[in-house]
């Protein structure tokens, strides 16, 4: 065998060996299995506009959170299509979800009590329900959800994309100030603490007490505070 | 230069082949920080089997994640197929406040499909299966459909996956290993060729 080959062969042999290493690498599902368990707060995370992670970091549920919240359509209660532009001019939460959603549910009582307590403040929480219109009526009337509801499937789930969560996973939640910017997602269960956290700047912003970086990154500082302490 | 030209060679082989073969952004489960959302194919890894007329369905659940068990169906996709109900394991039971008393799978679900088909072998066997889980930090993927294309044979539990759209039609390959090996294979095959096309260019220059 003349050397060109014998050296042929050998890369052959190289390229196959790597690719054998790496592909058992890839499909040991079990050792995910063995990895310590997240802390109970941890996946909940904010992204804020303007400071998005590089590309490699990009948590799989984001693709591109807007500046500003896009128009969108879907039904409400009483099936009348309603444009999330009828709120322009309040600071809006947005809660993503759906029923078959345990997180979603347990949310449900803090969003009925961030609505009573910053209503009056001119900030308003509509509920975005990605599901079946008869489930979302039967489920928000065993509830008594009374903040309003925009409920959908496939036009939801559109919405979900315009807003920058492509990829959904429930629940999440989408801050705005009063001038329609986004100021913050937060993917996950929200608790109170993160949700009076990002409020708090929100309602800074509208009172022109702090420019929007500046709030984000105020958001991200104290969310990732409040993960540590959850953690520690 | 010239005797450095192969070591070069191999090394810059060896580079490319680290990086194609390296696991995507999206597919780092095992290296993924707490703060990742695990995209739900590397969250629930499902798999299947089937020898000696019995279908297995494996899911290896990613640490902190888990699949509930009576959100897990299973369906013929192929003519002269029937499905029956899934043997579905004991899961772990827990009480949600909300949702009452809970089943759900943590690490890994092996689930076993009864199955009678009547084409004797004249379709490939196609079942569709939804299942839905979430992660224990607080959020849930929406149900999953996929049809499964079971490939019988003694090894490890191996299967042709489609993801499926809201209409239970195919709208992607599930795998990514044959691309890997397509690409490897196809630059190792054209190193090799213009390594050969090298020597027979040495012909002796005839003299006249």
């Amino acid at each position: 065998m003349s050397k060109s080959l014998r050296v042929g062969a050998a890369l052959l042999l190289a390229v196959l060996a790597i690719w054998t290493v790496q592909h058992a690498a890839l499909h040991q599902p079990l050792q995910l299995g063995a990895k310590p368990s997240a802390a109970p707060m941890a996946a909940s995370q904010v992204t804020v506009n303007g400071e998005a992670p590089a590309p490699l970091d990009t948590p799989y549920a984001m693709v591109k959170i807007p500046e500003r919240l896009p128009d969108f359509t879907l039904a409400n209660r009483d099936g009348k299509p309603t444009s999330i532009s009828a709120w322009r001019g309040k600071s809006l939460i947005l809660n993503f979800w759906a029923t078959w959603c345990a997180p979603c549910r347990r949310e449900i009582p803090i969003l009925e009590s961030l609505d009573v307590q910053w209503k009056p403040q001119n900030v308003a929480v509509i509920g975005i329900a990605v599901d079946r219109r008869d489930e979302v009526l039967a489920f928000a009337a065993a509830l008594h959800i009374t903040y309003p509801l925009l409920i959908g499937e496939q036009d939801a789930l559109d919405a979900a994309a315009a807003v920058g969560v492509d990829s959904p996973m429930f629940p999440f939640t989408v801050f705005t100030d009063r001038r329609g910017e986004v100021v913050a997602v937060f993917v996950g269960e929200l608790h109170r603490p993160q949700a009076d956290l990002i409020l708090s700047k929100v309602k800074d912003i509208d009172d022109d007490r702090i420019a929007l970086p500046a709030a984000r990154r105020a958001i991200a500082a104290g969310l990732d505070t409040l993960n540590a302490h959850a953690a520690g | 230069m010239r005797r450095f030209r192969v070591p070069l060679l191999c090394l810059s082989l060896f580079g490319f082949a680290g990086a194609a073969g390296a696991s995507p952004w999206w597919m780092r489960g095992s290296t993924s920080t707490e703060q990742d959302f695990l995209p739900p194919d590397v969250a629930f890894h499902l798999s299947s089997h089937l020898e000696a007329g019995v279908l297995q369905l494996r899911w290896v659940i990613a640490d902190g994640y888990f699949i509930y068990r009576n959100k897990i169906q299973v369906r013929a996709a192929s003519p002269d197929l029937v499905v029956g109900p899934p043997i579905l394991p004991a899961g772990t039971r827990f009480d949600d406040k909300n949702f009452g008393l809970q089943e759900v799978y943590f690490q890994q679900a092996i689930v076993s499909v009864p199955f009678t088909r009547s084409d004797y072998g004249a379709h490939p066997l196609q079942i569709q299966v939804t299942y839905q889980g979430c992660a224990q930090s607080g959020f849930c993927y929406p149900p999953i459909s996929k049809v499964l294309f079971p490939e019988s044979g003694a090894g490890a539990m191996t299967t042709r996956v489609f993801a499926t759209g809201r209409d239970g039609l195919p709208v992607g390959d599930g795998s990514s290993a044959w691309e890997a090996v397509a690409i490897l294979g196809g630059t190792a095959a054209f190193v090799f060729a213009g390594l050969i096309q090298r020597r027979r260019r040495r012909l002796p220059v005839p003299t006249a």
